[in-house]
């Protein structure tokens, strides 16, 4: 009997640590070593999509819940668990169902998960929430995609149905025929003049999920290439941008948290489950409802090559989109000159300036490589904190006094905050060379807030304000140059933290970080930065020196100007207002491609990528909706 | 849940903001419905826990809610041949019910979003114009496909806020966009700038008197009035551009009497044609957010929404308020709908 219950002991010891776990996110960071065998990554791929499952689905079991929300029924029902209390759980919350694309999505989720295994009760509870409840569409790029792919999967679930039993009032045909009409529209220009809602923070998931259900359930053989095609679109895009599976550089959306945090955020749940190569943020978010189907999708390995593989220094070109603008602008979709250059150590990422998003964009950074991201702030990076109620009206089809107020108790606290760190301004004009920024503000008097922000990290070493007006520090294993071109002071860097709802919206409180924020109240103003490797220099000492004797001119009358010599030796000129010229010749960004580096390459208009590393050449054609997969026989010299 | 609708099934004669008008036997009723958003702070996704959308002012004085509960309807429109047909203007588009809000259909596809307003052609009622921030849409086929019409509008600027059809020369119709207010006089077959404007105008009205008067506000250049059917326009003299008027509504019982919504300056009223205007905010909760105005046309009676508070009323135009109810609501349009009264017990 002693083994029996030796057994039984471990066994349950096992369950209960399984139950109440999350190990990837609590225990140490990932061994980044390249996993080279495909079966033993498809083996691991598998195994964090299963943690994902097993965590969501014990969510009840661990006391973190009184009930089973509608992820943990898709995980319960994914593992073939509980499935009566699922169908009860289904009908009780069918209810009261939501109103929009966050409810249709995770609703969709348990539709198809449990197709075969909840009660025709509760499948009828579903099907009669999709008829009864108005579902409203919303006024992003995200809330689009994901409307209109559940729509379009529960369509195929329900099909030959008349209109009256739709909320839309349309038949099943209709609905079909509509939804997919948009998600091709969407996908075409995505790959013709680029991605709208380009390398978010978070909101890379409320694409990838649609996606992964499209190629997951849909019946059209179209629509699922199409899904598994945007998430490779998607992923590659995710793969170049990151180092050690952190997401780097300008993001059209991101949050107060995650843009200095810069771990913190959905992105590395992709990053984690597709690459390996980072922790997933606490309790996986959105991710939850990825995992559920996950195994229908296998990240190519070129692809994971590209996510891991940080040997040589590389820039990367991307051409990007800006939020349609309905009013007050001459140009509806702006394009966005999106430049990264990564390195082993740091990565430096920036676009040219100006309004990507009314509200969430991030625009230039520098972020250093770290053992451990979490708790981590490894970025740096300036902004004129704009907030303006024209500005939002651009872009949302609101009146002019509300909407700023609004978004606060919206979920983004901090728009009309000064000292914020979020945003894009039109009067910010930003170029990049390699490893070098220029970020110029030219900031009209009477401008709300005529400041420029600095984030500076708690987690740097060595800060030093030189008396030539450099500020120096060191990232882990990079050095850092910031030049603020007017005075400044500082100010305690105060993160939002959220408090519980009193029902009249999001509510946070301001706590300190440890972080600073260099506040210079000058409306000509401008940034420079320098970013280098430790092992480039024999000391901090002898890159200060190198960066000190740069050639180097200012002028911020009339206009913003900067002319440099860059650390690599770039020649730099920049004017607030013109084209920056770079030895001496204009950057024409007319000729910027849609991808251009080492890695992804795609001409304009040309709805086709092609990814690349060492031998592995991966194509997506949208205009024959193929992939197609090559090994190139020797590397050219 | 079932809708409440619309049951009556009497043929109507439907009136825009305070027509006046005489009908054989019994005299008309009007009736009075708002566009109200009762749900602050409501976003995508959050679970709609009030009713909102539109509402009817029973005799009673309750307000009874009609059809989805739909926190985005900004503007409704009615077919004057039946008042159980009806449209509104929502953020998944075009909308509209055949049976009195029992049941919708959204007319609209995906390349239409948020339309900001609708307005059913009197003349010809099978033809919907669409007010969305893409630019204007007709239908000839009561919403069943819709063509863009925008010949005559700038590729940017073309953002349209209000749309009205000219009650008694058919083909003309007036629109009030991002870069002025724009003029057709060949069913939107091309269209005219008539005001220039650098910020959006926010409402066009006709006035109930004299049909060849209109008047509209902007977001940053004041009120304006057009005695010539919309070809020229004037500025209304002493109304204010260092804020945005939303709505103007004229008294259907006094051609001299005029109200300006406003979230800046509250309510404004003139009665001199539009000559002078005083704010009339006393008895609203301060500060007077007033997000639209609307007068009874038969009544007189001049109605006040303030944002996220409640709807106001007032016998004396303006000079004293009582509260009537759609407590924090926001109402994007009120609507008076002039029906022939039942004889029916």
């Amino acid at each position: 009997m002693k083994p029996l219950l030796t057994t039984v002991l471990l066994a349950t010891l096992s369950i209960t640590a399984l139950v109440k776990a999350q190990p990837s996110y609590e225990g140490p960071h990932p061994n980044l070593k390249v996993v080279e065998d495909p079966t033993l990554r498809r083996m691991q791929y598998n195994e964090r999509v299963q943690e994902v499952i097993q965590w969501r689905a014990h969510i009840v079991e661990r006391g973190d819940s009184e009930k089973m929300d509608l992820a943990s029924v898709s995980a319960n029902l994914r593992l073939g668990r509980k499935l009566d209390a699922c169908s009860d759980r289904v009908i009780e919350m069918m209810e009261t169902p939501g109103s929009g694309p966050f409810w249709m999505l995770p609703t969709v989720c348990v539709a198809f998960t449990g197709r075969d295994l909840l009660s025709e009760e509760a499948k009828n509870a579903i099907r009669d929430a999709w008829r009864s409840t108005y579902q409203l569409r919303g006024d992003t790029e995200n809330h689009f995609a994901m409307y209109y792919s559940m729509l379009y999967l529960m369509s195929e679930m329900y099909p030959n149905e008349s209109g009256d039993q739709w909320y839309t009032g349309k038949s099943s045909e209709e609905n079909l025929a509509e939804s997919r009409a948009y998600l091709i529209d969407w996908m075409d220009i995505m790959t013709t003049i680029g991605q709208g809602e380009f390398n978010p923070t978070h909101y890379i998931g409320e694409y990838a999920i649609p996606m992964l259900y499209l190629v997951a359930w849909a019946k059209d053989p179209e629509m699922r290439i199409r899904g598994k095609m945007v998430l490779d679109w998607l992923y590659a895009g995710l793969a170049a941008n990151t180092l050690n599976g952190v997401l780097r550089g300008p993001n059209a959306r991101t949050d107060d948290s995650s843009v200095v945090e810069r771990w913190n955020s959905l992105s590395s749940f992709f990053s984690w489950l597709n690459f390996g190569n980072c922790p997933p943020t606490r309790g996986f978010s959105w991710g939850n409802y990825y995992a559920i189907v996950a195994d229908n999708y296998d990240v190519p390995e070129v692809i994971y090559r590209i996510a891991t593989d940080r040997d040589m220094p590389f820039e990367q070109r991307d051409l990007k989109r800006s939020r349609h603008q309905w009013r007050y602008s001459d140009v509806g979709k702006a394009p966005i000159y999106k430049t990264s250059y990564t390195t082993s150590e740091y990565a430096v990422g920036s676009y040219q300036g100006g309004m990507a998003d009314p509200i969430q964009t991030h625009v230039w950074d520098v972020t250093w490589k770290t053992p451990d991201p979490r708790g981590i702030h490894p970025t740096m990076f300036s902004i004129h904190p704009y907030s303006a109620s024209k500005g939002m009206q651009a872009y949302f089809n609101v009146g002019p006094d509300t909407m700023v107020k609004a978004v606060a108790a919206e979920g983004k606290p901090s728009y009309d905050v000064a000292d914020k760190l979020v945003g894009c301004s039109p009067y910010e004009q930003v170029f990049q060379d390699l490893d070098t920024v220029i970020a110029l503000y030219d900031i009209p008097k009477g401008t709300r807030f005529e400041q420029v922000n600095g984030f500076f990290s708690k987690d740097l070493s060595h800060l030093t304000e030189d008396a030539s007006g450099w500020i120096f520090a060191q990232g882990r294993d990079s050095y850092l140059a910031y030049l603020p071109l007017a005075k400044y002071d500082w100010v305690p860097h105060m993160a939002y933290q959220r408090l519980p709802s009193t029902g009249n919206g999001y509510r946070y409180e301001r706590v300190e970080t440890g972080s600073q924020v260099l506040i210079s109240p000058h409306r000509k103003n401008g940034t420079i930065l320098q970013a280098a490797s430790v092992s480039e220099f024999p000391s901090f000492e002898a890159f200060q020196k190198a960066v000190k004797s740069l050639p180097l001119e200012i002028e911020l009358d009339p206009v913003p100007s900067v002319s440099m010599r860059s650390l690599r030796g770039t020649e730099i000129v920049c004017t607030f207002g013109k084209d920056p010229l770079r030895d001496g010749k204009p950057v024409d960004y007319s000729k910027w491609k849609l991808f251009e580096g080492p890695y992804l390459n795609a001409e304009k208009n040309s709805k086709k990528l092609e990814i690349t590393h060492g031998r592995l050449k991966r194509t997506l054609d949208f205009n024959t909706l193929t992939i197609c997969d090559a090994v190139v026989k020797e590397l050219s010299k | 849940m079932t809708p409440n609708t619309i049951s009556k099934t009497l043929i109507c004669v439907f009136y825009s903001l305070g027509a006046t008008f005489s009908t054989a036997g019994q005299p008309p009723t009007i009736e009075t419905y708002v566009c109200a958003a009762i749900n602050k702070n409501y976003v995508i996704g959050s679970k709609i826990v009030t009713t909102s959308g539109l509402h009817q002012l029973e005799p009673s004085g309750e307000w009874r809610h009609i059809g989805l509960n739909d926190p985005t309807v900004s503007a409704v429109s009615f077919d004057p041949r039946d008042p159980r047909v009806f449209y509104t203007a929502a953020l998944n588009g075009a909308l509209r019910t055949v049976d009195g809000g029992a049941s919708w259909r959204i007319m609209t596809g995906w390349d239409i979003t948020e339309p900001k307003d609708v307005c059913v052609d009197p003349h010809s009622p099978d033809t919907v114009y669409l007010a969305h921030p893409g630019g204007i849409a007709l239908s000839n086929d009561q919403g069943m496909s819709w063509q863009a019409r925008e010949r005559g509008l700038p590729d940017r600027g073309k953002y349209t806020q209000t749309i009205e059809v000219d009650r008694v020369r058919p083909g003309r119709v007036l629109a009030g966009c991002e870069s002025g207010i724009y003029l057709t006089q060949d069913h939107a077959q091309s269209w005219r700038r008539v005001l220039e404007t650098r910020e959006t105008v926010n409402d066009v009205q006709q006035s109930p008197h004299n049909p060849n008067t209109w008047a509209a506000v902007t977001q940053s250049a004041g009120a304006w009035i057009s005695r010539n059917s919309g070809r020229t326009w004037t500025n209304l003299p002493n109304t204010p551009t260092d804020g945005s008027l939303y709505n103007i509504a004229f008294d259907g019982t006094n051609p001299d009497r005029l109200a300006i919504g406003s979230y800046t300056f509250g309510v404004l009223t003139s009665e001199d044609g539009g000559a002078t205007w005083v704010p009339r905010n006393e008895g609203l909760p301060m500060p007077q957010r007033v997000w639209r105005v609307g007068v009874h046309p038969s009544t007189g009676h001049l109605f006040a929404s303030v944002y996220q508070n409640a709807v106001f009323t007032s016998n004396d135009f303006g000079r004293t308020w009582e509260k009537i109810g759609l407590e924090g609501s926001a109402v994007n349009g009120f609507l008076f709908l002039s029906v022939p009264t039942s004889t029916n017990p």
